[in-house]
């Protein structure tokens, strides 16, 4: 079934980005023809810059703020069960209401937020019209969404670690930045890494919240790949072209991957034959 | 004497600033993670016209308005919740099933081709899942799946069976073998010691599963954007259109339809707390 619905629509789409396809037609055999024009597609560029700084962005907006979190809950906490619970709830909503929750914040003029930057004397986010500040809703939004699932990771470790090796510490006398620095940053290390490259990628795949928000606009300057791809394909039809965009997506993200797939690979084949 | 019992002053008022300092910053994470939620809800509850109004009269003038307004203007709107519920349920059912045998396997046989095929479910979780919607299209198409709960149903299956493989595994890991052997030894079959010695005592694994597949299901925007039509639309796909609607957003009605979304998944989630934790644990450090 695996197999069925991921394996082979796989393969079919690299066939498909070596032809010229669109509805009604049968796919002519293009050659790299589809690759040249994608690469070529100056918004093509656009889109791919736009998703290095938001995906940066968040992995590591996102990290940062978790880290502290979770330092911050591995000390003592009133009502701990209560206070994660209320860490954990934006991972339940659907991106559509994290939508909905933001933009009504940042609602120009009238949204609570904007009101309360504006009292203070702060410049609101000026999103529906200016490109950057619409991506830095998207970061804003992202990172506040998926902040819980880089909170817990990074938590769990953090209480995995021996509470001995503290005590150890403080009786040789080491500073408290000490012992972050030489107990908890080393022995967090896998997590942390494990974290980063979940999120980043998780965070390239980011649609639902840039086509919701802009709609990739104005002009095509706040458009991600995923939203590239979604208008190559379902808005002009041309399933070559975003074909060969999603091979170039599925490449990247193997590559975000690889450190991951090589530690899997080592821990189940070699480590197992052993 | 004086010298240490004001060295321990000072280390005692540096220790109630710590505190204080601390439960600021825990205060600042609740008003982060929580308050827009809460914003929303209770900005649902107020009248129609004072859905930005962030007065303190909230609780005088609260009221089910908005909601009675969403019954009249969109009535449909329940119709495509029964629709996410139907499909989430599905989903989560048919995924557990899948995951609780396919991680015994995986827990108990061993073999380089169930090895590659575990490494294989790990790389297929790497994939964008716009770019599986591209051939999946046609396919849909030709098998008049498009616009049907069913499609939805099976790709958020095929989309968490490999996450939820691999909780399954790691939970029945914690599993002696013994138990299977003396079940074998009393003279059970091999269904018989799943459904009576392995599903009941791997019920945690089966709760962190249905967790992820759940809020996934129930609140997919993607799939749902690009299956579905007109029947099989679920919720949030009616909340993006509320959204982007032309004679422009109804923010009292828009608040309503997103608060009954929200509202289930996250009492959900909340009572399943514990499991999500340990699932996501098992899913990604451990594994």
């Amino acid at each position: 079934m695996l197999v069925l619905v991921l394996f082979l629509p796989a393969l079919y789409v690299f066939w498909l980005s070596l032809t010229r396809s669109t509805y009604g037609k049968s796919p002519v055999w293009a050659g790299l023809a589809n690759y040249a024009t994608v690469l070529s597609d100056p918004y093509f560029w656009t889109a791919t810059l736009n998703t290095a700084i938001v995906v940066n962005a968040i992995v590591f907006g996102e990290f940062t703020l978790a880290l502290a979190i979770a330092m911050l809950f591995a000390g003592w906490i009133p009502w701990r069960r209560l206070m994660l619970a209320l860490v954990l709830a934006p991972y339940a909503i659907s991106e559509v209401v994290a939508v909905v929750v933001w933009k009504f914040m940042m609602e120009p003029y009238v949204g609570p937020v904007t009101l309360a930057l504006k009292a203070v004397g702060l410049a609101p986010l000026d999103w529906a019209v200016e490109p950057s500040h619409g991506l830095a809703m998207v970061i804003l939004l992202s990172v506040w969404h998926h902040l819980p699932f880089t909170f817990i990771i990074l938590y769990t470790a953090l209480l995995g670690i021996p509470k001995d090796l503290y005590e150890a510490a403080q009786v040789d006398g080491a500073s408290s930045w000490a012992r972050f620095r030489d107990i908890t940053l080393p022995l967090l290390v896998p997590a942390m890494l494990v974290a980063v490259v979940f999120r980043y990628i998780f965070a390239f795949r980011i649609f639902s919240e840039v086509w919701l928000l802009t709609g990739g606009g104005p002009a095509r300057s706040t458009e991600v790949l995923a939203v590239y791809l979604y208008r190559q394909a379902f808005r002009y039809a041309d399933f070559g072209a975003a074909a060969a965009t999603g091979w170039l997506m599925l490449i990247a993200s193997l590559l975000m991957g690889a450190w991951y797939i090589h530690q899997m690979y080592k821990r189940m084949f070699v480590d197992a034959a052993r | 004497m004086r010298r240490a019992s004001s060295s321990l002053v000072h280390r005692h008022t540096r220790r109630v600033l710590v505190n204080v300092l601390r439960m600021l910053a825990l205060a600042l994470v609740l008003v982060w993670s929580a308050f827009p939620i809460l914003l929303m809800v209770t900005a649902s509850l107020r009248p129609p016209r004072d859905v930005f109004s962030t007065s303190w009269d909230f609780f005088a003038k609260a009221g089910l308005q908005n909601y009675a307004n969403l019954w009249k203007r969109w009535p449909d709107f329940f119709h495509n919740l029964g629709n996410s519920l139907v499909i989430a349920l599905g989903a989560t059912a048919l995924t557990l099933a899948v995951s609780f045998l396919a991680g015994y396997v995986y827990s108990r046989r061993q073999g380089r081709l169930l090895t590659a095929s575990a490494f294989f479910m790990i790389l297929v979780r790497l994939l964008p899942p716009i770019v599986i919607t591209l051939p999946l299209f046609p396919a849909i198409n030709w098998l008049h799946l498009n616009d049907t709960r069913t499609v939805l149903v099976l790709l958020y299956c095929a989309f968490f069976v490999s996450l939820g493989t691999w909780i399954m595994k790691a939970f029945i890991d914690q599993l002696p073998r013994e138990l299977d052997e003396a079940s074998a030894i009393d003279g059970a079959s091999l269904a018989q010691t799943l459904r009576l010695v392995i599903l009941p005592l791997s019920h945690a694994g089966l709760i962190a599963t249905s967790v992820f597949i759940m809020v996934f299901a129930w609140n997919d925007f993607l799939f749902a954007f690009i299956f579905t039509a007109v029947d099989a639309k679920t919720a949030p796909l009616v909340i993006s259109e509320m959204v982007g609607a032309i004679d422009g957003v109804d923010w009292g009605i828009l608040f309503a339809a997103a608060t009954l979304q929200l509202v289930p998944i996250l009492v959900f989630v909340l009572l399943a707390q514990k499991y999500l934790i340990a699932g996501l644990t098992a899913g990604t450090v451990k594994s």
